[in-house]
């Protein structure tokens, strides 16, 4: 008898520690860490990871806001500058700190640990212009001039995230109705307009045989080209159009979930992404810079650059407005093209 | 009879209210504070449902027109490669709507083959509709020609009467119903249709799915886009029941000799072949061809990527989600398909799954069980969902065919209802249930689970891979989509010949 429930002890015992506790981590679809990492993680906090990915950014907040009362993961990384109001306001997440590195003084995200950052501005193809013997345009203004007519696409802000920021630098820059005079403009001069990065990188960007040279895209694409180049360059075929007013910071981050489990766990996951293996692998896996100052920054690199000059609206002036924007956006652009 | 047929049909009924009903409930309770038809006053959201109906009827003349004359040549005329190219007719259902719009804009964008620009026309868009729906259209009208009885036509030439004429009074009143079936599933298609508007339309050629999309995933505003999902229920509902009123009242033919094929004769048969394949290789094959050319200049660093762990790694996966959902979907449709003989409104629930929106179905399915949201069997069932309808129309439709005396003579015979389906009923219907299954194939290796459902990166299918790619700047990811979405058709063409095997006895049998 005694043996027998022994043995049971032991089965049961054995069963619990094959069922490690599981950490629910919420991302969006661009999340992409190096295997061996995360790998490394599990077996350092005796946790299995379960990374869940809810689509673009908005996209996934807003299925982590639907169930708020049922919560379906325990931490979410990917909660950006521009949805951290809305994240706070839904009331969703739990005060989040870590002790992990000194945060860059560009990447603050209140509300959230910062994790990586990177510029949303305009790329063009470099071939192209060579080929139209067209200079660059200098400011955003010279777009809506007819010698620039029919070259800029852009994402619709309500379907992309890029879009979206590139929406917000532009009324950052000029006010609510200055903005919209020049996206009426522009929007005059031949403005095309896809639905997310994806589209309008590979059929409308002239660099991958679509018609516009001008593509709303990140500061660091110049450097993936050259990192996913087919035979190695030495030099980007695309490069940054720093112009004012059209140049976005995001900050990605990560935080808790109120009503999570395994809050140890939690934080543990935390000041993983904060450390240096992830801070460094982070770089040509998701294409942002290291949040945590100090990391090495990866050699390819050197094929992007950092603006000197950005928009960073402040957190209180964007939220809550930012629906009525896109939604005056879509009215204006899309709308008035019929 | 009645009784026998009530009981298949619980399973699929509990499947719909489970998977949609419930959801879809869930939701409008979630947003039903702030319901108001004032949206609907709003001139830009009247101009969207007006495009999405306008171009979805479009679509519809233009697939039957186009349609009907190539389904007509394929099921009349033999030739080497028919068997292959009926089943290549299905890959366009299979490739992602980025790579697909690459493939068309390869042909008519700014840079295309065929030297004119046609994007952001309401005329690529329409040509894209055709791309994914000509395919539906031309396999169900030679699947219905083929019923035509040989007697009958030879009656009816014999009598005088010219091939036209013929046409209308015999071959029409047979092929009807199954295009019906087919046009009421491309309608539905069209006016639910998302990503394809957007990319080769432009903006202002957007589905009104695109507003509720916007609303649900953007806005979460679940009020206004539940009056959308409603209304764009409501016309999905009419066309459907439409259509189920228009099938019932057609008498069932009797099971005689099918017409068989012959080889085209003479010149003008000739002609007319090689016209139908060259205008259903400019709808269909080009657009792939475009991709599989773009595909094969792939450096030899980019084909060694092919064998990394994670292609192989999402080539099981297609596998393993493809068979689950294909297995769920052939119990699904063979109820459901059986069942819905006798009930108008059963059959009008066939196409269920692709009345409701989407991006709706998706949230309202996190909202009921968010405790299964991110489990292989909700996406299982998920994929089933749009996939066993097309087992059920098959069904559906090889049922009406069936002559009534056979399973009678077996029942006379002694044999239970159940052993005469198995025994009778359901070998003669196999070769519907086939097409059914590929068709069903087709969608479950498709994209719609992948984009709006949650996912998990160890259940990456080749789709997903494909758009990961997609996601990242640099002609090595370029070009590795593309490669992966070659050894996606190749993947799907081997299903659907393996599931389509041709059946000794049946071939006798035709």
């Amino acid at each position: 008898m005694l043996k027998k429930s022994v043995l049971l002890l032991a089965l049961a015992g054995l069963s619990l520690s094959a069922l490690a506790a599981e950490l629910r981590v919420m991302t969006h679809s661009s999340f992409s860490l190096p295997k061996d990492r995360i790998a490394e993680f599990e077996k350092q906090n005796g946790v299995k990871l379960s990374i869940v990915k809810g689509g673009d950014a908005g996209e996934m907040l807003n299925k982590l806001i639907l169930t708020r009362a049922n919560p379906i993961a325990d931490v979410v990384y990917g909660i950006d500058n521009t949805l951290i109001a809305k994240a706070s306001a839904a009331g969703i997440l739990a005060p989040t700190s870590s002790k992990v590195g000194r945060t860059e003084k560009d990447a603050q995200l209140p509300g959230a640990v910062a994790v990586d950052y990177g510029y949303v501005t305009l790329n063009y193809d470099k071939a192209w212009f060579a080929k139209a013997k067209l200079p660059l345009p200098a400011t955003l203004d010279d777009l809506t001039k007819p010698a620039y007519k029919d070259l800029l696409v852009v994402q619709n802000p309500a379907t992309s995230s890029t879009g979206l920021a590139f929406l917000l630098a532009t009324i950052a820059d000029r006010g609510e109705d200055g903005a919209f005079k020049w996206w009426e403009k522009v929007r005059d001069n031949g403005l095309k307009v896809n639905k997310g990065w994806s589209e309008a990188y590979y059929t409308d960007f002239s660099r991958n045989g679509g018609s516009r040279p001008i593509v709303v895209s990140y500061a660091t694409s110049p450097a993936a080209e050259v990192f996913y180049s087919k035979e190695k360059i030495s030099e980007s075929p695309t490069a940054n159009l720093l112009l004012k007013g059209g140049v976005f910071l995001q900050v990605e981050g990560v935080a808790l979930l109120k009503g999570g489990k395994e809050p140890q766990a939690a934080q543990a996951f935390v000041d993983f992404l904060r450390s240096d293996g992830v801070q460094t692998g982070l770089q040509t896996k998701m294409w942002m810079y290291p949040a945590v100052a100090g990391t090495a920054i990866d050699p390819v690199f050197a094929h992007a650059q950092k603006p000197a000059k950005f928009s960073n609206p402040s957190l209180a002036a964007m939220n809550g407005k930012t629906a009525g924007w896109v939604s005056r956006w879509n009215r204006l652009v899309v709308k008035q093209a019929n | 009879m009645n009784r026998s047929l009530a009981l298949p049909a619980l399973l699929p009924l509990a499947f719909l209210l489970l998977m949609v009903a419930a959801p879809l409930a869930r939701l409008l309770q979630e947003g039903h504070a702030g319901f108001s038809l004032a949206l609907l006053q709003d001139s830009y959201i009247q101009w969207r449902l007006l495009w999405s109906a306008g171009q979805a009827l479009a679509t519809c003349a233009l697939a039957l027109l186009i349609g009907l004359p190539l389904a007509w040549v394929l099921a009349r005329f033999d030739f080497a490669g028919r068997r292959l190219l009926l089943r290549m007719l299905m890959l366009p259902f299979v490739m992602p709507t980025l790579v697909a719009g690459m493939g068309v804009l390869a042909l008519f964008g700014p840079h295309g083959v065929a030297g004119v620009n046609l994007q952001d026309t309401p005329w690529l868009l329409l040509y894209g509709n055709l791309f994914y729906n000509l395919p539906l259209l031309v396999r169900a009208g030679v699947d219905g020609l083929e019923q035509v009885p040989a007697s009958r036509l030879a009656v009816a030439r014999t009598l005088g009467a010219s091939p036209w004429r013929t046409f209308w009074r015999v071959e029409w009143p047979v092929v009807r119903p199954w295009l019906a079936s087919a046009l009421c599933l491309i309608f539905l298609y069209c006016f639910a249709g998302f990503g394809l508007a957007l990319l080769l339309g432009g903006q202002r050629y957007a589905t009104v799915e695109v507003e509720i999309y916007t609303l649900v995933a953007y806005e979460l505003n679940l009020a206004d886009a539940g009056v959308l999902a409603l209304l764009a229920l409501g016309v999905g509902a009419a066309v459907a029941l439409a259509y189920a009123a228009l099938e019932r009242g057609i008498t069932r033919p009797q099971r005689l000799a099918p017409t068989l094929r012959t080889p085209a004769q003479g010149w003008p048969q000739r002609l007319l072949l090689a016209a139908a394949l060259a205008v259903l290789a400019l709808c269909c094959l080009l657009p792939l061809l475009a991709i599989v050319w773009r595909a094969l200049q792939a450096d030899a660093a980019v084909w060694a990527m092919l064998a990394e762990p994670e292609v192989l790694a999402a080539l099981g996966n297609t596998l393993r989600f493809a068979s689950a959902a294909l297995l769920l979907s052939l119990l699904l449709g063979l109820c459901h398909g059986w069942a819905a003989q006798r009930w108008l409104a059963l059959r009008a629930l066939v196409f269920l799954p692709f009345m409701v929106s989407p991006v709706c179905l998706a949230f309202g399915l996190l909202l009921l069980y968010p405790q299964y949201s991110a489990s292989v069997g909700l996406l299982i069932a998920a994929y089933a969902l749009l996939a066993y309808p097309f087992v059920a129309k098959g069904v559906l439709s090889a049922a009406a065919a069936l002559p009534p005396q056979l399973p009678q003579a077996a029942r006379t015979l002694g044999a239970t209802p159940w052993r005469s389906f198995c025994r009778v009923s359901l070998p003669l219907m196999r070769p519907a249930l086939r097409r059914g299954l590929a068709f069903a194939a087709a969608t479950a290796v498709g994209e719609f689970a992948v984009s709006l459902f949650l996912s998990r990166p160890e259940w990456a299918t080749l789709t997903t891979l494909i758009y990961q790619h997609l996601g990242r700047p640099g002609a090595a990811n370029l070009q590795l989509a593309l490669l992966l979405s070659c050894l996606l058709m190749l993947f799907a063409l081997l299903a659907f010949v393996v599931i389509e095997w041709p059946e000794k006895n049946h071939a006798r049998a035709d």
